[in-house]
């Protein structure tokens, strides 16, 4: 009796050993960033490619910011979510309430292993789980970028969750899951073109995070990779964006690109929803860019 | 029974006479077919302005006659109660701000009646006070319209 009893204990603590090893959080250091002086000209094209200010941008009279509103990141948006509230921290470079005192190995593992200066895992509603496909490079020059952009004062309070999301240990497990760097979609000899879309979709641009349907512990399917999903906050559904899709497929990739670029669709309609700051986004890069991204999603397995 | 029989039609007919009129006179039907237009009018000229048409300085101008005709009567279109119904993408925005909307619905006129003081005869031409219009039409759909889905 006492032996079952000890050896249950022992199982136990194994376990819990265990658990707290596979949920530890992961990190890079700064010895194993690449030598290079990072470049906040070439940063300003990742951070509109990246969508920071669709999320960390301080509202302004309770609506989105717009125009150059969209550089002053003081956070205090909120993503009503079905797992709780999540309130958008302040990443202006204000030292005490942004992230101005961080070194660039803290910005490169909140942005790629998910983990904060104090060692805390991050909510996966922060998009890292797709900016971990970016390169080290790119990420490097965006905290360059994001340095010269106006510090804003101001902490935002902490998210409201419902029970077990609120437990941020937890999240080690998912990363263990959903958490990868290589990518999505396996093209065998691609053009070029194809594989710079690749990297902007399923990296900087996270398109995923919002056409992908995903599991029921929020984890993307892999296997319907951008063949559209309920929105996550609010109603209302994301459209299909692979060839299979009722409204894309009709779509040239020319079309695709124009859109990105303009907002209009072929039909001469305009973009809606929460694909409007997206868009205004992707009007920023180069057409070279956009071209890119309507090649990939020319190219992408289809989804019925 | 043959007074029956008839009866039923007329009354069916009676019925859809009531119901179309009332669509088609309704506000919310009134401006959604009005956008359609302004829509059907873009088509030809942004594929000019993507050069994936041939410019036609004609084709121009009449479809900144109908921005001209529409931009016009649009302000009418949003009485108190019907702000809902029909599938209208019509936001709330427009009865609770609507010294905004009528600012939005001003720069798109005003846009629409430079370009065509303007009456550009060249692509080259045309861009420059065709542009803002485009700008304009996605300004006040930000703001001021929804998506019914
Ligand atoms: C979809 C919304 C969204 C987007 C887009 C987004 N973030 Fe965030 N970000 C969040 C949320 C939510 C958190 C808080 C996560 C948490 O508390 O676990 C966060 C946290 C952060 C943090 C940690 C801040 C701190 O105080 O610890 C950094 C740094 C950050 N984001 C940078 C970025 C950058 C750079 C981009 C653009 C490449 C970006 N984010 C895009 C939602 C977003
Ligand atoms: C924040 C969520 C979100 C993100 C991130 C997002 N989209 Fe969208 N996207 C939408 C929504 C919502 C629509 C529907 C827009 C509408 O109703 O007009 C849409 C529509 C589209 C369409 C038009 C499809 C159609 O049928 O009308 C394309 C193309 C598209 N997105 C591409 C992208 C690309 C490329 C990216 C990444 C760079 C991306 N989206 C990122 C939410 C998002
Ligand atoms: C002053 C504001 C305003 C301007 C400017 C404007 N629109 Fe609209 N548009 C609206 C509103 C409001 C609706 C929704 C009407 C409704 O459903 O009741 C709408 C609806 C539409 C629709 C949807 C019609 C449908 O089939 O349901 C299209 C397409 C459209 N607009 C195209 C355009 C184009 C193209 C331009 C520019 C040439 C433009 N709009 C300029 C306010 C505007």
């Amino acid at each position: 009796m006492r032996r079952t009893v000890r050896i249950g204990a022992a199982l136990a603590a194994a376990l819990v050993v265990a658990g707290w090893w596979l949920t530890r959080p992961q990190t890079i250091s700064a010895g194993d960033l690449p030598v290079r002086e990072p470049d906040p000209v070439a940063g300003e094209a990742v951070f509109w490619a990246g969508g920071c200010a669709s999320c960390h941008a301080t509202p302004v009279d309770g609506e989105r910011a717009r125009g150059d509103a969209k550089l002053r990141l003081g956070g205090g948006a909120e993503l009503d979510t079905p797992y709780g509230v999540f309130r958008v921290p302040n990443i202006s470079p204000h030292a005490a309430d942004g992230i101005g005192s961080w070194s660039m190995s803290d910005f490169v593992n909140a942005m790629q292993r998910g983990v904060s200066p104090q060692g805390r895992h991050y909510y996966p509603s922060f998009p890292y789980a797709s900016y971990a496909r970016m390169s080290t490079a790119d990420v490097m020059d965006l905290k360059a970028f994001i340095d010269t952009l106006p510090e804003v004062e101001g902490e935002t309070p902490d998210h409201s969750l419902d029970f077990p999301w609120n437990l941020r240990r937890g999240i080690g497990l998912w990363k263990r899951r959903y958490l990868s760097r290589i990518p999505v979609v396996q093209f065998d000899g691609a053009a070029a073109e194809v594989l710079r879309g690749a990297y902007l979709v399923e990296g900087a641009g996270h398109c995923g995070e919002c056409h992908t349907p995903r599991d029921r512990f929020g984890g993307l399917l892999a296997g319907q990779w951008l063949g559209g999903a309920p929105a996550a906050e609010g109603e209302g559904k994301v459209p299909n964006i692979t060839p299979a899709a009722k409204t894309l497929s009709g779509w040239s990739a020319g079309d695709i690109s124009y859109y990105l670029e303009s907002g209009f669709t072929p039909e001469f309609d305009t973009v809606g929803g929460t694909m409007v700051a997206v868009q205004e986004n992707m009007a920023k890069l180069t057409k070279a860019d956009r071209d890119a991204i309507a090649a990939y999603l020319k190219s992408i397995p289809p989804v019925e | 029974m043959p007074d029956m029989k008839i009866r039923v039609p007329l009354l069916l007919a009676a019925l859809a006479i009531a119901t179309s009129v009332v669509a088609d006179d309704d506000p919310r039907h009134v401006r959604h077919e009005l956008m359609e237009g302004v829509r059907d009018a873009a088509k030809p000229v942004g594929l000019m302005l993507r050069g994936e048409a041939e410019f036609d300085g004609e084709q121009l101008m009449q479809s900144l006659m109908v921005w001209q005709d529409a931009a016009g009567q649009f302000g009418g279109l949003f009485p108190e109660g019907t702000e809902s119904g029909m599938d209208t993408e019509a936001a709330p925005a427009i009865w609770t701000d609507r010294a905004g909307f009528d600012a939005a619905l001003a720069k798109w006129a005003t846009a629409v009646d430079a370009a065509i003081e303007a009456a550009p005869d060249t692509l080259e031409a045309a861009r420059p006070v065709v542009g803002p219009v485009f700008q304009t039409c996605k300004g006040c759909h930000d703001n001021y319209r929804i998506s019914d889905e």
